[in-house]
């Protein structure tokens, strides 16, 4: 779960890390300013300052008209439902600090650069002298001296060596306490009278963690707390519906779109890559779906039951990677009990049925019963998409 | 009898079948709900056999040896 800018900052106001006075402003609100102010859209994604969702304001009138201009604005698929308006701040220098979790080496990973304000992946990749990265434990956590080893190595000194590292550490406490993936500070801005602000803060929770969070718990509970571009469509409501139909496995996560040719492909890295393959070969997918966790029959047909409804779709491409929990002979039954109670012909129905794995001898039965060709594991995801796309175009 | 099955039948021949009282172990073992009570005797839900997951448990802990299953697709 992303935090919103004025969330996450309450977080670390709690840690005592420096912040720029800051409120929400209500929409409508008459503003009284005496000085220059940053109005940031509170959206839950990046990039804002670059899509036009920060603004400066000199004066209450300008600070009016510019909280109106963002409120109406959509920013990268948002529509911002709050304005968090802060002081304007001259920054001597801006630096970077975050940490975030390592899926690979699995361990928390502490993050800071001399550079702020930028996108870190970018610097990173261009210059990675400027960015210092640095594995800590759960266990061991990430104490002040280790802090400081970290920013040290970058060649800072002196106060300012005290200032970072005692606030890369506190961000580190934040990120275990929180059960955090990401906490985030870029910039955080060096005054002119040396003191460290943290002018923007980005903080995401695990979902599976957000229980353990009352404060975080009623926030996402909160209605109206971010609006989004899209809403969930009928047909995307109904198949969460069958999604829910019992707790085996997944069928049921859609995205809709207008194509005419329905998908039921397997779930993760194995649906994205079918789905754009489908697209790079011609073919126009009436929808984006994940189904894994071997899925009860049930949920299958149904599933395929309502991509059938969809008016102008009448094939479908059924490509997963190489099952191991999922079984092949259990998605061949719904798959084809669903055309059937469709009214139509299996054959005719299923453009390409690619899915190789654990009781495939037994889906491969089932598909030749009904006159369907069967595609094993030496065609690749991108080879089936590509007969997918032929044989519904 | 008419089924709404496609692809798997589960028959309890309840000729030989000796009761949930005396034996039962169907319903008990079974992990996708083939089997109901009916009774004393055990009945297969019509509507849940395609769910079968060919596992045979039943097959198994049905002392009397009451119970067959048919794959239809290999009929």
């Amino acid at each position: 779960m992303r935090l919103l800018e004025h969330e996450s900052k309450r977080i670390l106001e709690k840690y005592r890390i420096p912040l720029p006075v800051g409120r929400l402003v209500s929409p409508g609100e008459l503003l009284k300013i005496d000085t220059p102010v940053m109005l940031k859209a509170q959206i839950p994604v990046g990039g804002r300052g670059k899509a036009g969702g920060i603004l400066e304001a000199s004066d209450a009138e300008d600070a009016q008209q510019k909280v109106s201009l963002l409120l109406q604005s959509n920013l990268r698929g948002y529509i911002p439902k709050s304005v968090y308006m802060e002081e304007k701040k001259t920054v001597r220098q801006e630096f970077f600090m975050g940490v975030t979790y390592d899926t690979v080496a699995k361990a928390p990973l502490a993050i800071f650069s001399p550079v702020g304000g930028v996108d870190i992946e970018e610097l990173a990749q261009q210059q990675p002298e400027l960015v210092r990265k640095e594995h800590f434990t759960v266990a061991s956590r990430l104490p002040v001296h280790r802090a400081r080893e970290i920013v040290a190595e970058t060649g800072i000194s002196g106060k300012l060596l005290l200032g970072l590292s005692s606030v890369l550490s506190t961000i580190a406490e934040v990120f275990l306490d929180y059960d955090a993936t990401v906490v985030e500070i870029n910039p955080l801005g060096l005054m002119d009278d040396g003191r460290l602000i943290a002018l923007d803060c980005h903080m995401e929770i695990d979902d599976d963690a957000v229980f353990r969070h009352a404060d975080i718990a009623a926030l996402e509970k909160e209605i109206g707390r971010v609006e989004g571009e899209k809403h969930m469509s009928d047909f995307e409501r109904r198949a969460a519906g069958i999604d829910n139909l019992d707790h085996r496995g997944v069928a049921g996560r859609v995205i809709e779109f207008d194509g005419n040719l329905g998908l039921i492909i397997g779930g993760g890295g194995a649906s994205l890559t079918a789905f754009d393959a489908i697209r790079s070969h011609g073919g126009r997918p009436a929808n984006y779906c994940e189904i894994g966790g071997n899925p009860s029959v049930l949920k299958v047909k149904e599933l395929t039951r309502l991509i059938l409804s969809k008016p102008g779709v009448d094939k479908i491409a059924v490509i997963m990677n190489v099952v191991s929990n999922t079984r092949v002979d259990l998605v061949a039954r719904g798959i084809v009990k669903g055309i059937l109670e469709s009214g139509k012909n299996p054959a005719r129905t299923i453009a390409v049925f690619r899915i190789p794995g654990a009781w495939e001898e037994e889906g491969f039965k089932i598909l030749s019963k009904y006159g369907i060709p069967i595609q094993g594991r030496t065609i690749s995801i991108d080879e089936a998409a590509r007969i997918a796309a032929k044989n519904s175009n | 009898m008419s089924s709404t099955s496609e692809f798997i039948r589960v028959d309890v021949n309840m000729i030989s079948c000796v009761g949930i009282a005396r034996c039962g172990g169907c319903l008990r073992v079974c992990p996708v709900g083939i089997f109901e009570k009916n009774g004393d005797t055990p009945a297969v839900v019509e509507k849940n056999q395609d769910e079968c997951i060919l596992c045979e448990l039943c097959v198994q802990a049905c002392n009397p040896e009451a119970i067959t299953i048919r794959k239809l697709y290999e009929a």
